[in-house]
């Protein structure tokens, strides 16, 4: 297996650190494994789980290529393979495993993947919290009243189903809605991805990338809301 | 993960729960959301004379956050503006015994007191400002 190789990084996302070799002292050029004793080298905490599994900050990923690469670097790191070394490796094999296994499992997801960029992304984007959606909220807490109402009604009574009639429609809007949400999330996605690739360092640049970046976190919110009086309105009516 | 005996309590009775009107008189409300687990949180307070006379609460999220909002009314009723400014989130921690994992509750409950005062405050400025 090359080890060597990452298509699907080019030079300038590669931010790996150099470091050494735990074994042999050796430069350790961003590689899993040391150029020169071959032994595996342990992933750093620091780096980011693109990074990690060779994809740039984009949110757009090819699942096959995300999964290629997982399984790729699964067998590498797999602690069956390494029963026989030493200690310090076997220790390596663990962490880093448990390192890909997280990664992997965020980058799989697009909304988890979201959440994590603008983790990372943070730092570069002030006071990324926008206000909170107080209509959405009013909306959010007058439909509770309206399931507490539902749940106290008697069965089969005439209000019982009159508020079903109202729940149902109200999550066929809300429903909708999160869809609408989730269209808005993908061309934001693109967006992202689209000036990432320009990779452009000018004030203009960074502007739109804030403002790309709050527009999701203000989107990624919602449709957290969103998602979460749903799942009562589906628990509760069925 | 139990929840505290208290937290059960304030789920099972919750104190203070309903609404007042926005715009009436010496209303503040505090609006707030966690957007990591999808909470939402109203509350209110009513004032006179610097002092908290009444104050309610709405809360959609876990037990854990229904608690905490319900606490913070029960503290509130009785206390002046400046003091009601002294609860922090540690205190709800504290007396509901929250685990770490749901701290954001207390933090949330915490920002929606922050959120009224601030919502009463500026109420209560923009009438001086009318009457000058």
């Amino acid at each position: 297996m090359d080890h060597h190789t990452h298509s699907t990084v080019g030079p300038r996302e590669l931010q790996m650190a150099r470091s050494m070799c735990w074994h042999c002292q050796s430069e350790v050029a961003g590689e899993y494994f040391c150029d020169r004793c071959v032994k595996v080298q342990p992933v750093s905490k620091e780096l980011d789980y693109f990074t990690c599994l060779g994809f740039p900050r984009r949110l757009t990923i090819d699942q096959h290529q995300l999964e290629a690469k997982f399984y790729e670097l699964s067998r590498a790191f797999h602690p069956d393979f390494y029963q026989n070394k030493s200690a310090a490796e076997q220790t390596i094999s663990l962490g880093n495993s448990a390192m890909l296994n997280t990664a992997y499992r965020t980058l799989r997801d697009p909304i988890e993947r979201a959440e994590y960029l603008l983790d990372l992304e943070a730092g570069s984007v002030k006071e990324i919290r926008n206000s909170p959606p107080a209509d959405l909220f009013e909306e959010i807490l007058e439909l509770q009243d309206t399931l507490n109402e539902y749940r106290a009604a008697g069965r089969a009574s005439e209000t019982e189903s009159t508020l079903r009639a109202k729940l149902q429609s109200e999550r066929n809007t809300l429903e909708q809605r999160q869809r609408d949400m989730e269209a808005t999330l993908q061309q934001l996605f693109v967006q992202w991805d689209t000036l990432q690739d320009r990779g452009e360092a000018t004030d203009q640049a960074r502007a739109e990338r804030d403002h790309t970046l709050k527009q999701m976190r203000e989107n990624l919110s919602n449709r957290t809301y969103v998602k979460n009086i749903v799942s009562d309105l589906v628990s509760t009516i069925g | 993960m139990a929840y505290s005996d208290k937290v059960v309590d304030h789920f099972n009775n919750p104190r203070n729960m309903g609404s007042f009107k926005k715009d009436e008189e010496g209303v503040g409300t505090g609006m707030v959301g966690a957007p990591e687990c999808g909470d939402v949180m109203k509350l209110q307070i009513k004032v006179q004379n610097d002092m908290i006379v009444d104050a309610k609460f709405k809360t959609f999220g876990c037990g854990s956050a229904i608690a905490s909002s319900s606490l913070a009314t029960e503290w509130l009723k009785g206390k002046t503006i400046e003091e009601a400014q002294k609860i922090k989130n540690t205190d709800i921690v504290q007396e509901l015994n929250l685990p770490p994992v749901k701290i954001h509750c207390s933090v949330l409950a915490e920002d929606a007191i922050k959120a009224a005062l601030a919502d009463y405050q500026k109420k209560a400025d923009g009438i001086l400002t009318d009457a000058k």
